[in-house]
């Protein structure tokens, strides 16, 4: 049994603006201490997919619609909201981009963690700051007995993301949900918070699931990872098979779009043209299609589902030997995932069925 | 408050040698102090946040100088005193051959027509009342560009310059994305045909699939217009792939300067060496086996920063070194340690064929990426003929060799 079971889960939005297709059906397993990196850009439902499992959407705008979270055999979305709060933080903690708006500016570090391990663990005050003092000095807060009575606001950002992780792992929880824990840090400090991230989730054997854009935090920090686009997850597989193989034009687009620091100098970038797609519209075939070179003319009227490359593969959806599957009418040849275009001769891009593309 | 001389003044090597030619844009112990004041009534002078505290930097006609630093280094304070958005504390700034630090109203605005920023934000950096058309417009008619007529027909060709259709210019920034906005930010730069431009964080607050096409667009408009970036940047990848000489501040102070190839395959200063170290490169097999240089505690306040070399406080060089006094006490000048190449640390030497050093240019090796499997799967570069016409339809996709090629180990 897996320690995380996502299955076919739908999220929208109800919005003035219309409905938002946030999350079109997404599927995931993970196993326990597992590291597991969900990638993709602003929009693509890999922090909603995350809320959706704590049921911390925003209400009344946001409503799971459809599919199954099942954690240690539990089927969370039957669970009550008093149910549901026991579990938040003592089996499942989540850490945020900002830590500032996920710390309560009014309240002392200590009491604000002291409130935390007290509310699921029977202990006394003095046990509780104990323990709080235990995990400052573990996240290596310098002097944490005085730090104890400071507020918030008065730790840099690195030191308050260094708390955040701190408060998480209070109640040594079997699941880390980390989104984007070091975008708004400096590099030497997402460095530092890495760091330490990566080293208590092996001690405590914590699972993690890594939310970020950057490539590059996910190569080094994750065993699996699962890219998303517009509410889909459109390529699955273990990292390095992924980095290695790419298969889908979506991953492959991104590889080539970042600058590297270990890339040739004067190496052009290929960027992917065009615009993510406007999630007030129910999707319609591949959502990538319109940004695709590879996109044939089914990618414009179904969404392909995600199945291993080679079909007769059983599927491994979990651990170090995850087969590898891809969302893709067309999957990306090896050649051309170097080449990030198709290399076959005589192939174009599939006009729109209806309209003319542009 | 009377400016401290400091040893940064006239260093050999913060200008490209290579070139004989006065440069564009000359900053010679350029410093920007802004006062801390205390109190209701009376406000007393308590101290100053140093921002920018002696730096001195040269820019050449066409190129890239790419300026990088963590969060509160003072890189935008730079760019903002280089347009004279500050009257700096004390300093030079020599803008083609035209000394403009103490320069006022109409000497002033006749240099700020040759040069134009460009923001992070293109959601803060544009007015959301004003159509684009009417963004790109206002430089033009703030200079008495043109007619109306003029005007109108210059703006359609900005925005078809920056790969916007010329029609939207009746839109406002809101009906736009952040890419777009960007490329109106673009624009409204390009308008007067400026000289140098400032982009400070261009591309920090887009989408990943969104940046490579700012970058891109950034690089032909450079080619095209013959034009002048300071990049200013947080993301040492990004700054390397645009820049072609970059200066890494701290606190400040420039800590070292170098081509961009030299600064990435043999860095200098410490501080370098672990900017280098902690930027993730998205290869788990390369990321398997670096070893970071992970630096302790936060960037020290401006207000009051450490005395002597401002990195002694969290320097990885001086723990090793049993921390030398030397760095406490003195400031380190910028040195030139090899043509076009200095470094402001009284143990670059040290750092010289370090371990540390040496680790930071381990992509050549790569196995495990999309990249290096150009010599896994032995394909020849593709010719680029036969797919002509087979790529998507958007305005720059144009045929481009075989990238990253590289040898596996």
């Amino acid at each position: 049994m897996h320690l995380l079971s996502i299955i076919d889960l739908v999220v929208r939005f109800r919005t003035h603006d219309g409905t938002v297709y946030a999350v079109n059906g997404v599927s995931l397993d993970l196993d326990e201490g597992e590291k597991l990196g969900l990638v993709g850009e602003s929009g693509c439902g890999k922090s909603v997919t995350n809320l959706a499992v704590m049921q911390l959407l925003p209400k009344p705008a946001g409503k799971i619609e459809g599919g199954q979270v099942v954690f240690q055999g539990q089927d969370l979305l039957s669970l009550d909201e008093s149910e549901m709060r026991e579990l938040r933080g003592k089996e499942i903690a989540m850490i945020f981009q900002d830590p500032m708006t996920s710390l309560n500016p009014v309240l002392t570090i200590e009491e604000q963690m002291v409130e935390t391990i007290r509310a699921h663990r029977r202990v006394s005050k003095s046990e509780a700051r104990a323990r709080t003092l235990e995990l400052l000095n573990t996240v290596g807060i310098p002097q944490p007995e005085a730090r104890l009575r400071n507020f918030p606001h008065q730790f840099s950002g690195g030191m308050r993301q260094r708390v955040m992780i701190a408060m998480a792992l209070a109640l040594e929880p079997k699941l880390l949900i980390a989104d984007e824990p070091t975008t708004a840090l400096d590099v030497t400090i997402q460095a530092q918070v890495l760091d330490l991230l990566q080293r208590l989730a092996a001690e405590q054997g914590t699972a993690l699931i890594l939310i970020t854009h950057d490539l590059g935090v996910v190569a080094g920090m994750t065993k699996r990872v699962n890219v998303m686009y517009a509410g889909f997850v459109v390529e699955s597989a273990s990292t390095p098979d992924l980095f290695a193989r790419p298969r889908h034009p979506y991953t492959v687009g991104l590889l080539h779009s970042m600058p590297r620091l270990d890339a040739q100098p004067g190496e052009p970038l290929i960027p992917i043209e065009g615009v993510p797609p406007d999630l007030r519209r129910a999707p319609v075939g591949c959502p990538f299609a319109p940004r695709c070179a590879w996109r044939v003319e089914k990618c414009w009227t179904a969404m392909p589902p995600l199945d291993p490359i080679d079909a007769t593969q059983e599927i491994v959806t979990t651990g170090p030997n995850a087969t590898h599957r891809i969302a893709c009418w067309n999957p990306v040849t090896p050649e051309e995932a170097v080449a990030a275009r198709p290399l076959r001769a005589g192939f174009a891009p599939a006009a729109h069925p209806t309209e003319t593309v542009s | 408050m009377a400016a401290q001389p400091s040893p940064n003044r006239d260093v050999p090597g913060t200008s490209n040698a290579a070139s004989g030619a006065a440069p564009l844009l000359q900053l010679t112990d350029l410093q920007m102090y802004f006062p801390v004041t205390s109190g209701v009534l009376i406000s007393r002078h308590v101290g100053d946040v140093r921002a920018v505290d002696g730096v001195s930097l040269s820019i050449q006609k066409g190129e890239t100088v790419g300026l990088v630093g963590e969060s509160g280094c003072g890189k935008s304070t730079v760019g903002r005193t280089i347009l004279r958005l500050y009257r700096p504390t004390g300093g030079r700034i020599v803008f083609q051959g035209q000394d403009i630090t103490t320069a006022e109203g109409s000497t002033l605005r006749s240099v700020r027509r040759r040069m134009q920023m460009i923001f992070q934000d293109p959601y803060a950096s544009l007015n959301p009342r004003m159509t684009a058309a009417g963004i790109v417009s206002e430089p033009l008619e703030i200079h008495g560009v043109g007619t109306g007529r003029e005007r109108r027909q210059r703006v359609r060709e900005l925005l078809a310059t920056v790969g916007l259709d010329p029609d939207y210019g009746d839109r406002f920034p809101h009906e736009f994305s952040g890419g777009q906005r960007q490329r109106i930010g673009v624009a409204r730069a390009l308008a007067l045909h400026p000289d140098l431009i400032v982009a400070d964080e261009p591309i920090s607050a887009l989408d990943v699939s969104i940046q490579a096409q700012i970058i891109n667009l950034l690089e032909r408009l450079q080619g095209e217009f013959g034009l002048t970036y300071l990049f200013i940047a947080h993301d040492l990848s990004v700054v390397r792939h645009i820049s072609d000489r970059i200066a890494v501040m701290y606190l400040g102070r420039l800590v070292e300067t170098a081509t961009s190839r030299e600064l990435y395959e043999r860095p200098l200063h410490p501080y370098s060496v672990a900017l280098l170290s902690a930027v993730p490169i998205p290869d788990p097999t390369i990321e398997g086996r670096r070893r970071r240089i992970i630096l302790t505690g936060d960037v020290p306040s401006p207000s009051n920063p450490p005395p002597g070399c401002h990195f002694h406080t969290r320097c990885w060089l001086r723990a090793r070194l049993g921390n030398p006094e030397r760095c406490v006490e003195e400031q380190p000048a910028l040195r030139e340690m090899a043509s076009g190449h200095a470094v402001a640390c009284h143990f670059a030497e040290e750092v010289e064929g370090s371990p540390e050093q040496v680790l930071q240019i381990s992509g050549e090796s790569s196995g495990g990426s999309v990249t290096a499997t150009a010599a896994t799967a032995a394909t020849p570069p593709a010719p680029p003929a036969p797919t002509q016409g087979s790529l998507p339809a958007g305005p720059s996709a144009p045929q481009r060799p075989v990238p990253r090629p590289r040898e596996r180990s």
